[in-house]
């Protein structure tokens, strides 16, 4: 893994000194270096359970992935992985350009990790948490920032509550919240609709859409089709560990429908 | 604040807070241990002639028994909301989460033994109020011993199902050292030794002490992220 970027330095290298091919050559070294996150054959066992098998996945800055299956089939272990959260058992993840390790890398401060009503600590306020985990990141946060944060996401109000009086659509909010303010280029997203209501989904997509615009990435895994699709601009389905659709939004989508129908005949099917 | 010191400061921050509010710690802590020293003065026959020799190392059982009641407790409210990964998600030093850990736990450790300090006196009819200098010095070694070794075996087992049962089975052959400087210390301030004895079981505290925060400090990277 680690070779693959120096290969894409060589490659830069070898259009300075060959001008006939500069337009091919630029057009292969942007495309190397666009690519912001790359799993290379990744799988990951569970005792006896393949929870992710042979993962290739290559995603540009600014994309933003729709990641889709049924329970079991991989999403949340995925998001894990990318999150340096879990090793993966075989293979390997680069994340703009670094490999991606474990324990202590400063590629974590890039990674942002929204799982729906969990990473907040109960009995502390809401700002209290927010200016936790956010000084975990940033030291710059100042009061106004995290007041006007808070006020965005329709929290500001409840910010001296408890998160354990919080409804978990609010504790998505205060998720949203602490990501916004810690802006990473790497954002995981794990089913968030369930719990929002729609100003809430509202927040969220602005939000979503912001980092994506920024040049980050954003990967969201969701059962919520509809609301998926009228935003990613890209699809991944997952069944048993194994990617078996991956395509960029077209209009219509055809083979989107048809893929996902087939998964969830599958899925309500009898054995396989 | 910045870098690590400012991450043990927010950490240490967030547990006290956590602490303060539920205060169940503390409390336990503090009953478990009281109860354990009234039933040593009820079950062993203790007289002014052996109380020196014998009342250090029922306190010290004490404070170890209820230290490790903390130490089972140590990582539950990071547990909570799956909050763990939330910390280990974040550009978090783990050797400062170690340190902030281990000056969490000796807090709790501390207040509990300025807490039963006075009754072990009363209970045990010992008059050291005199030579309280030295009792908390060396009780204050003791103590960063018991921390260092406990935090790093808590995280050890942080995952492990029977964690109750396996972190005493893991803590205490490792903690016979800190015993015995402790014991032997305060049988000697109260009496039943010589200052100069005092010396190579300082040395052996202080060295612990320093081995195994290094230890600690290098190692909790594997254990949490391994």
């Amino acid at each position: 893994m680690r070779f693959r970027s120096r290969t894409a330095i060589f490659r830069g290298l070898q259009v300075w000194s060959a001008p006939t091919t500069v337009g091919a050559a630029a057009a292969l070294l942007v495309a190397e270096t666009a690519l912001s996150v790359r799993m290379d054959s990744v799988s990951k066992v569970y005792g006896f359970l393949w929870a992710l098998r042979d993962v290739r996945l290559e995603i540009g800055a600014g994309e933003w992935v729709g990641l889709l299956g049924p329970n079991g089939a991989g999403k949340t272990t995925l998001l894990r992985v990318l999150a340096a959260l879990a090793y993966p058992t075989a293979g390997g993840v680069e994340l703009f350009g670094q490999e991606l390790s474990y324990g202590n890398s400063p590629l974590r401060r890039s990674i942002g990790f929204m799982a729906s009503g969990a990473h907040l600590y109960d009995s502390l306020t809401v700002s209290e948490n927010l200016r936790f985990f956010v000084s975990l990141y940033r030291n710059d946060v100042n009061l106004d920032e995290r007041a006007t944060v808070l006020n965005e996401v329709g929290l500001h109000e409840k910010r001296d509550e408890y998160v354990s009086a919080l409804s978990l659509g609010m504790r998505c909010r205060l998720a949203i919240a602490k990501w916004r303010l810690v802006r990473p280029r790497l954002l995981l997203v794990d089913e968030p609709y369930g719990s929002l209501d729609p100003s809430g989904v509202e927040v969220l997509n602005r939000f979503l859409e912001a980092t994506c615009a920024s040049g980050g990435i954003v990967v969201l895994a969701t059962h919520d089709v509809p609301r998926l699709l009228e935003r990613c601009t890209r699809a991944v389905m997952l069944d048993q560990g194994r990617i078996v659709f991956d395509e960029p939004r077209q209009d219509p989508w055809h083979s989107f429908h048809s893929a996902f129908d087939a998964l969830l005949s599958q899925d309500s099917g009898g054995p396989r | 604040m910045n870098g690590a010191l400012g991450q043990i400061y927010w950490l240490l921050w967030k547990d006290l807070l956590l602490e303060a509010r539920r205060r169940d710690n503390l409390l336990s802590m503090f009953f478990f241990g009281l109860s354990l020293l009234f039933l040593f003065s009820f079950a062993f026959e203790i007289s002014s002639e052996n109380v020196s020799r014998m009342a250090p190392g029922l306190l010290w059982l004490a404070f170890m028994f209820s230290g490790t009641l903390a130490l089972n407790q140590l990582f539950q409210g990071d547990r909570e909301n799956d909050c763990l990964d939330a910390l280990l998600l974040a550009p978090l030093d783990r050797g400062a989460y170690y340190l902030a850990k281990v000056f969490f736990n000796f807090s709790l450790m501390f207040l509990l033994e300025l807490c039963i300090l006075p009754l072990f006196g009363i209970l045990f009819r010992l008059d050291f109020w005199h030579l309280l200098p030295n009792v908390l010095l060396y009780t204050l070694l003791g103590t960063l011993g018991f921390s260092v070794v406990g935090v790093l075996f808590a995280a050890v087992t942080l995952r492990a199902r029977a964690r109750a049962l396996l972190l005493p089975v893991l803590l205490f052959p490792l903690m016979i050292p800190v015993i015995l400087a402790t014991v032997r210390t305060l049988q000697i301030i109260l009496g039943a030794g010589t200052a100069a004895e005092l010396v190579p079981w300082f040395r052996l505290l202080v060295g612990f002490d320093l081995i195994f925060i290094t230890a600690g400090f290098l190692l909790l990277e594997w254990v949490l992220d391994g």
